[in-house]
């Protein structure tokens, strides 16, 4: 069982090509000992300082920080289309001392994640050729958000070409934890750790649409969580400003969201996408947590041509085997989706959609599938969990809970405690969860091949989840 | 952020006094004490130098069919951007087409990046640049020094919020745009909060409308020519004007400044105006100031000769060894 995500939305990637992209400085580096962690800052000196472009006009480039003389990397975490994230710590043997980078929180941070944007092209010599739209929308989001609950960023570097984001380090992140519990002998995710988890997601979500700003890609993958048990919200690559847009949200990303976890109104075309869409996304991870698995697992349905965009028909129809499918009296502006004609053909091809199962059942079986149990010490999750699924997983988005409503959900207020949820999700908790698998490996770094294209605004993580087998293992 | 102009970057990092902004640029411009006229060519007005980038950067942003937002977006990158660089050290052709190239794509309509340099160099031959890595470049250099601040608070939206309020009319709330385009030539998007700069724009708008109606047959009234030309272009959603003409002359915003005493006369819209600002807690002195700066650019703006900073920005390209 590969607890792999399947990619981004819109990520058509081919298979890694070893040879064409691989780092020049990182594939021939002839270390005496071909040490992990050489290989992995190899990657941060693949293009050495440009010399500044005298004809620049007046304007040579040239960095005020450097990545290298800030920050040791200890090893690679991740690649996708946008680029690869390495862990970093402060610089340890530097001439002159490297300032603390403090944390909105008070403390200090002692680890980053950096992302580190690929150039568009790569060829034998990198070239400047404009900053995409979504590193750009990121680092101004980045840059101007700053919540508890959102991932923080220590600064941004622009050097050699290429732009570093330094964000702070996260241990974990949901798809991990929802993996280590996944693993024999099952365990269930912890009653408290759920709601503390749920709660500080939808903490995090409120101020984003407060702040008109839809996410547009959470999944497990994209929540981190600290070793201090703080939820943060990643990977804002695909989020963008919903105030009185010059244009429809939908003419701008043509597909976003994973496909798992995609609102109904995204799957049946709609142009005008609200913040609901983020709701229906954290109401599949809510249940994902429950279960430890995805509530919807289809499969994506590939784009032919740039042009259309494809019917998603198979995973409305693992939506439709447990809600069934969306009927007009429940959801008045159906009949308004443009891929409304295509519902229909949803039954042809999955009679299950007839015979739903239903969240109630759906909710028992996984209670009792997972060993939910006050006896072995696993309580399951507070009854009113179930009615705050129902309405996070509710078809019509003017129905469906916002995510100031969900906070005020009876789930998070009284668990009979009467205690509100903890900003600490591991609170009482004797599991330790397995550190983030940092790779230190050269081959993984030379050969996660990065297709040269544009990231249409999301991340490619197939190349992201393999490592997570290991964790098994170890 | 978005939603909350308070907690932004541009009111935390690149909000100043008046004070500040002039310390500011005497530590980038340190005044020299004997110019000789061998030695550096002076630099403009900076409002004449402002005027001149928004003029030529309307026609381009016309030419790719830009809004106004992306266009207004681009003049705030570069007013940051030569708080921090000296102008006379820069290519500001460059510099102009890589904040339009930056800002639509912040504003959420990218344009490719050939395009834009084509669409330059075709505008300015004094461009002088032909590879489009060098708007790439540049673009690193601006974002660096903008400090990734890229989202932005304008007056556009104050105005749309509070038009109904003061129900104005809809010349009133074009002739308020445009007087909010012109802000852009002065410093106050780098000293006031937008609603400041909004209700300035509808306080003139409002002052200056009756007197408009009854002369406009007249023609004697040359403070709304640009104005009612604005409004027959095409421009999106914009009146920002193609050509350097102000949206009101000194005169008539002079006029419209005796007129701030006695506004109670002046009829039941200005009055309800007055009302609201004494009950808000919009700080009175800052709408006065702005009035005021507003009133001097168009009185400078009667000084403005297109030719002679065009000829400025040539001689220092050339002392800079850019050309």
């Amino acid at each position: 069982m590969a607890a792999s995500n399947p990619p981004s939305a819109g990520g058509v990637m081919g298979p890694p090509s070893v040879a064409r992209n691989a780092p020049a400085s990182a594939a021939s580096v002839p270390a005496p000992h071909p040490g992990l962690k050489r290989t992995a800052q190899a990657a941060f000196e693949e293009a050495p300082d440009t010399p500044p472009l005298v004809k620049m006009n007046g304007t040579p480039y040239a960095p005020q920080r450097h990545i290298n003389d800030n920050y040791d990397i200890v090893g690679f975490i991740s690649s996708g289309t946008y680029g690869r994230v390495y862990k970093a710590v402060s610089k340890r043997n530097s001439t002159k001392p490297v300032e603390p980078r403090p944390h909105p929180a008070g403390r200090n941070v002692e680890a980053f994640a950096i992302k580190k944007f690929k150039p568009d092209k790569e060829g034998a010599e990198l070239q400047y050729t404009g900053i995409s739209q979504s590193a750009i929308r990121e680092m101004a989001l980045c840059t101007e958000l700053s919540h508890a609950a959102l991932i923080h960023l220590v600064e941004i570097i622009l050097e050699s070409k290429c732009i570093f984001m330094v964000f702070e380090y996260a241990e974990h992140d949901l798809l991990q934890i929802i993996h280590h519990h996944s693993l024999l002998p099952r365990t269930p995710i912890p009653a408290s750790t759920l709601r503390s988890c749920m709660y500080q997601l939808l903490s995090g979500l409120l101020y984003l649409h407060r702040n008109w700003v839809i996410h547009r890609d959470l999944k497990p993958a994209n929540i981190m969580v600290t070793s201090r048990g703080e939820i943060k919200i990643g990977d804002l690559g695909l989020a963008r400003l919903f105030y009185k847009p010059l244009h429809a949200l939908f003419s701008g990303d043509k597909v976003v969201v994973t496909i798992w976890y995609r609102a109904p109104e995204l799957l049946l075309g709609s142009r005008h996408y609200t913040p609901a869409i983020d709701l229906w996304a954290v109401g599949c991870i809510f249940a994902e947590l429950l279960s430890l698995r995805p509530i919807f697992k289809g499969e994506e349905a590939k784009q032919d041509s740039k042009k259309t965009v494809p019917f998603q028909r198979n995973q409305m129809g693992k939506i439709g085997e447990v809600l069934g499918l969306p009927k007009k009296q429940e959801w008045p502006l159906l009949q308004a989706m443009p891929e409304y004609p295509s519902l229909q053909t949803v039954s042809m091809h999955n009679p299950g959609v007839n015979r739903p199962v239903g969240l109630d059942k759906w909710y028992r079986s996984t209670i009792t599938n997972n060993n939910y149990n006050t006896q072995n010490g696993s309580p399951p999750p507070n009854e009113s969990a179930l009615d705050l699924l129902k309405r996070l997983l509710e078809y019509d988005p003017l129905k469906r809970l916002t995510a100031e409503q969900a906070l005020h959900h009876p789930y998070f207020i009284g668990d009979g405690t009467g205690k509100p949820p903890s900003w600490n999700c591991f609170e009482g908790l004797d599991t330790k969860y397995p550190a983030r698998k940092v790779s230190t490996e050269a081959h993984e770094i030379s050969t996660g091949s990065l297709p040269g294209t544009k990231r249409s605004g999301l991340p490619d993580d197939s190349l992201l989840r393999p490592p997570m087998k290991k964790i098994r293992d170890g | 952020m978005a939603a909350n102009y308070w907690d932004s970057t541009q009111a935390k990092h690149w909000t100043y006094t008046r004070p500040e902004l002039t310390h500011l640029r005497n530590t980038l411009h340190p005044p020299t004490p004997n110019p000789t006229p061998t030695n550096k060519t002076p630099l403009p007005d900076p409002r004449h130098t402002s005027i001149y980038m928004q003029t030529h950067l309307t026609k381009l942003a016309r030419r790719l069919n830009l809004r106004q937002q992306a266009l207004a977006t681009a003049q705030i990158y570069l007013k940051r951007f030569y708080l921090r660089v000296p102008l006379r050290k820069t290519n500001p052709y460059l510099l102009m087409a890589t904040a339009l190239y930056l800002s639509c794509k912040m504003e959420e309509t990218p344009q490719h990046i050939r395009l834009m340099l084509g669409e330059a160099a075709r505008q300015w031959p004094e461009l002088g640049v032909t590879e489009t890595s060098k708007i790439g470049e540049c673009e690193f250099a601006l974002i660096s020094k903008l400090g990734s601040n890229l989202i932005l608070h304008h007056p556009y939206r104050a105005l749309s919020d509070l038009q109904a309020l003061f129900g104005l009319t809809p010349e009133e709330v074009q002739l308020a745009q445009s007087i909010i385009n012109d802000s852009y030539n002065t410093d106050l998007p780098l000293l006031y909060a937008p609603h400041i700069i909004a209700i300035t724009a509808i306080f003139l708008a409002v002052v200056l409308r009756p007197a408009s109606s009854t002369n406009l047959n007249a023609n004697t009234n040359p403070g709304l020519q640009a104005f009612s030309t604005s409004t027959s272009n095409a421009f999106p959603a914009s009146s920002a004007s193609g050509t350097s003409t102000p949206s009101v002359t000194g005169t008539s915003a002079q006029n419209a400044l005796a007129g701030f005493a006695g506004l109670r006369q002046a009829g039941p819209k200005l009055s309800k105006l007055v009302d609201w600002l004494a009950e808000s807690q919009v700080a009175m002195e800052a709408i006065v100031d702005a009035t005021q700066e507003m009133v001097s650019l168009y009185e400078c703006w009667e000084g403005y000769s297109e030719r002679s900073v065009k000829e400025g920005f040539t001689r220092f390209m050339r002392e800079a060894g850019v050309k």
